[in-house]
């Protein structure tokens, strides 16, 4: 179908961009209110220990101090963020997370009390007038031994808080059939989000008690948890979010909500927290570290036959989002392609490490470096193409994963991969000491929630008078253009201009709830809602119009504000309005979007279907490494991403682009190091991402098969974009060298060792 | 608590007065890029700001007979922005081209960045194998402190609690050429793993001169005169390059942290210095 | 513990005189933002991030390095100072154009370095244009989108 469309797959202009280049924008640490409070964190510096005494008399003394609170003055201090929505029989879930800690802290960075102050120069001072003393306490630093039973315990009687499964097929007799068997273990770091915008908020208390809280968030209904906490209705708290100075679902978890939330309820003034980037460090959830043992065979003709492996997740001190994170590093542990034998097991495992959560990725991108380095070295020991070791094995539409998921939408990964590698051009000259190569790596990503989670987001559309519209959706926006894309698709149902659409988001007061920005889910649910409501209003419009034309709905159509008949008649949209509100048939719609439903995941087997679909596509780097130093450059790089169907061309381009130069960090510099659960890389001079120097230019490549479960048949593409760009990475640094690297990230030290041990 | 007070001396005789009376309580403050770190971080809680940007006898950049002179508060976009440094001592700007970023360059200057002392110090190797001197001023004279003796540790030097840099001198050499090679973890905004400087005076293919520094291999920046000795009076070729440069592990003592073990310091400063070494070479040609 | 010591403070912000009364310590970063200059964004506070970049005396430089007393006379121009609704300076007009923005939180630093580099070099290379910028962390966009508007700038194509 080449149905033309005004808005949908063109370059549609930013709605919040002019103001952002003009600097016009209010940031949550930008808002300031009356009378407002300072907040700051007082937070442990021991990863491990029993609080024998805390005394925060002399900061509560001090003068232009408003409050201080501790863990006694918290009514529901441990509860939130235990939400994992499945069975318990499926995990142990009694790490209770705790909003200040009441005896045992159990990482470095932990919340121990709230400071309130007239100012921040009285609130830091204040922090540092608590008197605390620790008794440490063993702790456990490494999954490995975190999951031995004679290891100190961090909750209850078991580190291990999520299994995970896969069995299909029967592996034994997948390996005795195979040719060539692969075993590797492979190990990924500590990611940290690093937006450069820091988590924060402002909260008050309005004229009917309600306590709001303006802040930086993907989440607005965290307001429950903030709820939970104080023990009052959930109605009595409002999120109102703001435009967000970057996420990556660093803004997922709770954030400063419940602090802000504690102080306002209990001063009942205006408050403002904001974290410092050092907090950001150690006080804020980080990608899970991985270690993966892989196990993969194929027959003589490059059929994969079985895979086997293990998944260890380093999962911190609290449980937040480890056990689902593994849940998709499971399913997705095979990669796109079809392999009849299949046995895995992974590990979500507590330690008195850094918090680790939701992270752009979502266990998908872990398992990607893992199962992409196998199928390069299976194509090594067969001396056959990568590529064509794939194209044997790529999963196709309508194949079976090894959870039994049928695969719905096209999988257009043979063409990703050769759009990717040949953008890459001509092939750059290795010199002695300069060795060139080339890499490419494929990946799949799921959009869209777990399917048993029952999502749903809902999003109301309403026409004013003057004939245009309104868009009502909780969707918060990431800077990803999550507004844009909904007005885009009401200007394209309703034939509006695009200006004359304006989208009211992100207000669990007043909007409709759409949900999380998370999990690629945001174009693919409130985009469909949005749809649905835009949709509903033009059949209240037609029909109106029908009537008032003597003609019939099908012969009709909405452009331009007006409606006009086949037959070349018309009739103003403002007249069908006024026609519609004096009836009392307003032109408006509530209409709320169901992702495919499935039952609970009742065992630690995953043998059902969990996701809607997934996202398809692939990367290729060329790299030159410097073989006296282990320095790489990326000479070139492409990624190359199915996503359905763009809805703004610009805003694909700025993910694929976007997600490519964090899963380069991720890949080649970035790392949370902690020793002995110690943080040592607390900001961003020892945190490195990559700088402008560091990305090439990165040709995005769209392709659209139409084919997916989001509006237009769009797929998700803010998480897809990442996956790819680590084992593209390595593969070409493995082509330059002749060595791969199994350890991520790729630094100059871990790529010398490697050219170096070689030798 | 902190308490800090804010002091700009009108000339460069109250400068000296006021750090005679501060002693180590007075802080020279010029680009901030360091001084500011540390009051943030709260490693310093007390004390004196002396803003001494504006003192004509601390800036400027210029030639005074067969010595280029550089005011401790200039900064490294002055030096990279020097008509006399293009003029006369090339080497010198071009070796600041990597020094932090630009807007760190805006602001960061020579005097602080030697007189922070740390041991991956940018502006530390070029100016330690140009024989530079660091020239410390108080209020009971002026001497002149060799490059090379002017750190005692990390984070440490030897100027006395009443001294400020006042300038650094760097005599032009006559002859021989120079190249700064820097080593990090990214391209962009990056701090050392390790840094090699080398100067070389070249004559029919033999070194007749020769003078390395290191930074990130030691507690401070060095010169490596073991190496320097080792190539001195050698011609230089593929097959003694190597075993020339591995006398460098009798100079240097690196370290194991977050951006480098020792074992990788040792392998990439011995390369580093081969790269450096021939690439001077080259240039000399 | 003493009373802190304030210090009278005036400078230029964006062609408007400003005055204060400050502690010695104070960033120039603070001290605009507490006078309302919130589009000076405040990212990591150490320098390493470059949102807080502004003009100083044309020079870009990370305000929140910056003593606000040594700032004392000079003419310090914010984002704010580029262009305004209805009249966008060049480069704001490219940035929106080219998508050079995601989240927004990095651009008012980015876009004041970009304007020191073609102040003083009107028609930069790619790689002058990576290099003047490696100083501003994005962590949206990849950084692509950004060099093509500044370069189409430098190209005179806006």
């Amino acid at each position: 179908m080449t149905e033309e469309r005004t808005y949908i797959g063109k370059r549609t202009p930013g709605l919040d961009e002019k103001d952002k280049v003009l600097g016009n924008v209010i940031y949550a640490d930008d808002f300031t209110l009356p009378g407002m409070l300072h907040a700051k964190v007082f937070r442990a510096t021991k990863p491990s220990a029993i609080i024998k005494k805390l005394n925060a008399d002399r900061a509560r003394k001090l003068p232009g101090v408003a409050c201080v609170l501790t863990a006694g003055d918290v009514p529901n201090n441990e509860s939130i963020s235990n939400v994992v929505g499945q069975t318990t029989e499926v995990g142990l879930l009694e790490a209770r997370h705790q909003v200040l800690v009441k005896n045992r802290v159990r990482y470095y960075g932990e919340a121990i009390a709230l400071v309130a102050a007239d100012s921040v120069a009285a609130a830091e001072e204040a922090i540092e007038l608590i008197e605390i003393e620790y008794e440490e306490i063993p702790g456990v630093y490494n999954p490995l031994e975190a999951m031995k039973p004679e290891s100190p315990k961090i909750h209850g009687d078991n580190n291990i808080i999520a299994q995970w499964k896969l069995r299909k097929g029967d592996v034994k007799r997948g390996f005795a059939e195979s040719s060539v068997i692969v075993e590797n273990t492979y190990r990924t770091p500590r990611q940290e989000h690093a937006h450069i915008e820091p988590e924060s908020g402002v909260s008050w208390v309005d004229d009917m008690g309600v306590i709001n809280i303006r802040i930086a968030t993907q989440v607005i209904e965290h307001y429950r948890d903030v709820a939970a906490v104080l023990g009052i209705p959930q109605s009595m708290v409002r999120i109102k979010g703001t435009i967000i100075g970057g996420g990556f679902g660093g803004k997922e978890d709770v954030t400063a909500e419940v602090f802000l939330g504690l102080l306002t309820w209990k001063t009942r003034k205006p408050v403002k927290l904001t974290f410092s980037r050092e907090e950001m460090g150690y006080g804020r959830q980080k990608r899970h570290p991985y270690i993966l043992k892989y196990k993969t065979g194929a027959s003589k003709d490059g059929k994969l036959t079985a895979m086997e492996a293990e998944i260890i997740s380093d999962s911190g001190a609290y449980v937040y989002l480890s056990p689902w994170v593994l849940l998709y590093s499971t399913v997705h542990s095979t990669g796109p392609y079809f392999i009849p034998n299949v046995k895995v097991d992974s590990f979500s495992v507590l330690t008195n490490n850094i918090m680790t959560s939701a992270f752009r990725g979502f266990g998908g991108m872990q398992v990607a470096f893992a199962y992409e380095a196998q199928m390069d070295e299976i194509a090594k020991k067969l001396k056959m193409d990568p590529l064509e070791l794939r194209k044997k094995n790529f999963l196709k539409k309508g194949s079976e994963t090894a959870n039994y998921q049928k695969i719905t939408s096209e999988v257009l990964l043979k063409e990703s991969v050769e759009k990717a590698l040949s953008a890459l051009g001509e092939k750059s000259k290795s010199t002695e000491t300069k060795k060139t190569g080339r890499g490419f790596a494929c990946s799949w990503q799921s959009y869209g929630r777990m399917t048993y989670l029952h999502d749903t987001s809902s999003a109301w559309v309403g026409l004013e008078l003057d004939g245009s519209a309104v868009v009502r959706s909780g969707i918060p926006d990431l800077g990803g253009g999550q507004r844009e894309s909904l007005r885009a698709i009401t200007a394209e149902i309703l034939g509006l201009n695009i200006e004359e659409v304006h989208v009211i988001s992100t207000d669990s007061q007043v909007t409709p709830l759409a949900g999380t920005v998370t999990a690629t889910r945001a174009l693919f649910m409130s985009g469909n809602a949005v749809k649905l409501a835009s949709e509903h209003v033009l059949d209240i419009i037609t029909k109106k119009a029908s009537e008032m034309l003597n003609t019939s709905v099908k012969e009709l159509s909405l452009k331009n504000k007006t409606v006009y008949t086949t037959g070349g008649g018309s009739i103003p949209l403002v007249k069908v309005i006024k026609q519609c509100a004096a009836e009392g048939t307003m032109p408006q719609s509530l209409a709320t979007y169901k992702a495919p439903f499935t039952d609970p995941v009742k065992t630690e087997v995953i043998k059902d279907p969990v996701f809607a679909d997934f996202t398809f596509g692939a990367q290729a780097a060329e790299v030159e490494v410097d073989t006296e130093t282990g320095i790489v450059t990326i000479l070139k790089y492409a990624s190359a991403q199915d996503i359905g169907r763009a809805i703004n061309v610009n805003r694909v381009e700025g993910q694929i682009e976007g997600g490519a130069a964090q899963g380069i960090g991720f890949g080649l510099m970035e790392d949370y190091i902690e020793e002995k659960g110690i943080p040592l890389t607390l900001n961003l001079a020892t945190y490195l991402i990559p700088t402008s120097k560091d990305i090439p230019d990165i040709q995005s490549i769209i392709l659209e098969s139409k084919s997916g479960k989001g509006p237009f048949g769009a797929k998700g593409i803010g998480e897809p974009a990442i996956t790819a760009a680590a084992p593209a990475l390595i593969s070409a640094i493995c082509d330059a060298i002749g060595v791969r690297i199994k350890h991520i990230p790729a630094t100059p030290e871990r790529v010398y060792r490697a050219v170096h041990d070689k030798n | 608590m902190d308490n800090f007070k804010y002091f700009k001396p009108q000339n460069f005789k109250e400068l000296l007065n006021v750090k005679y009376d501060l002693s180590s309580a007075g802080f020279p403050l010029a680009g901030g890029s360091n001084l500011l770190i540390y009051i943030k971080e709260k490693s310093i809680r007390s004390g004196t700001l002396i803003d001494i940007t504006s003192l004509k006898e601390l800036r400027g950049i210029k030639k005074t007979g067969d010595t280029i002179e550089i005011g401790a508060a200039e900064t490294i976009s002055g030096i990279l922005e020097s008509k006399v440094l293009e003029n006369e001592l090339p080497f010198f700007s071009v070796s600041m081209r990597d020094f932090a970023n630009p807007l760190i360059r805006n602001k960061a200057t020579i005097g602080g960045n030697m007189a922070d002392a740390s041991p991956v110090a940018d502006t530390a190797p070029p100016l330690l194998v140009l024989d530079a001197k660091v020239v410390a001023a108080s209020k009971s004279g002026i001497r002149e402190i060799p490059a090379n003796e002017f750190f005692s540790g990390p984070g440490k030097n030897n100027l006395s609690k009443d001294e400020i840099i006042q300038k650094i001198n760097i005599p032009v050499p006559e002859r021989g050429s120079g190249i700064f090679l820097k080593l990090g973890q990214r391209k962009g905004t990056s701090i050392s793993v390790t840094s090699v400087a080398v100067w070389i005076v070249n004559d029919s293919n033999k070194i007749t001169g020769i003078r390395i520094s290191l930074g990130g291999v030691a507690p401070v920046p060095i010169r490596a005169v073991n190496a320097e000795k080792a190539f001195s009076g050698k011609i230089i070729d593929e097959n003694n390059i190597t075993a020339l440069a591995e006398t460098l592990k009798e100079d240097i003592k690196p370290i194991s942290d977050l951006r480098g073990s020792a074992e990788y310091r040792t392998a990439v400063s011995i390369n580093l210095l081969k790269r450096a070494i021939l690439t001077c070479l080259k240039t000399e040609e | 513990m003493g009373e802190k010591e304030y210090y009278n403070i005036k400078l230029t912000v964006n062609g408007k005189v400003v005055t204060g009364s400050v502690r010695a310590e104070i960033s120039l970063l603070d001290f605009l933002r507490d006078n309302n200059y919130i589009e000076v964004k405040k990212g990591c506070d150490k320098g390493d991030c470059g949102a807080c970049t502004v003009l100083i005396d044309g020079k870009a430089t990370v305000s929140c390095l910056t003593s606000a007393l040594q700032a004392q006379g000079k003419n310090i121009y914010t984002l704010k100072s580029l262009g305004s609704w209805d009249k966008l300076h060049p480069l704001q007009k490219a940035f929106v154009k080219y998508e050079a923005l995601q989240c927004g939180f990095c651009t008012p630093g980015m876009l004041m370095t970009a304007k020191a580099l073609l102040d003083t070099n009107p028609h930069p290379a790619r790689e002058s244009i990576k290099e003047a910028i490696s100083g501003n962390l994005c962590r949206c966009t990849g950084y692509r989108k950004i060099v093509d508007a500044i370069e189409a700038v430098g190209r005179g194509e806006l």
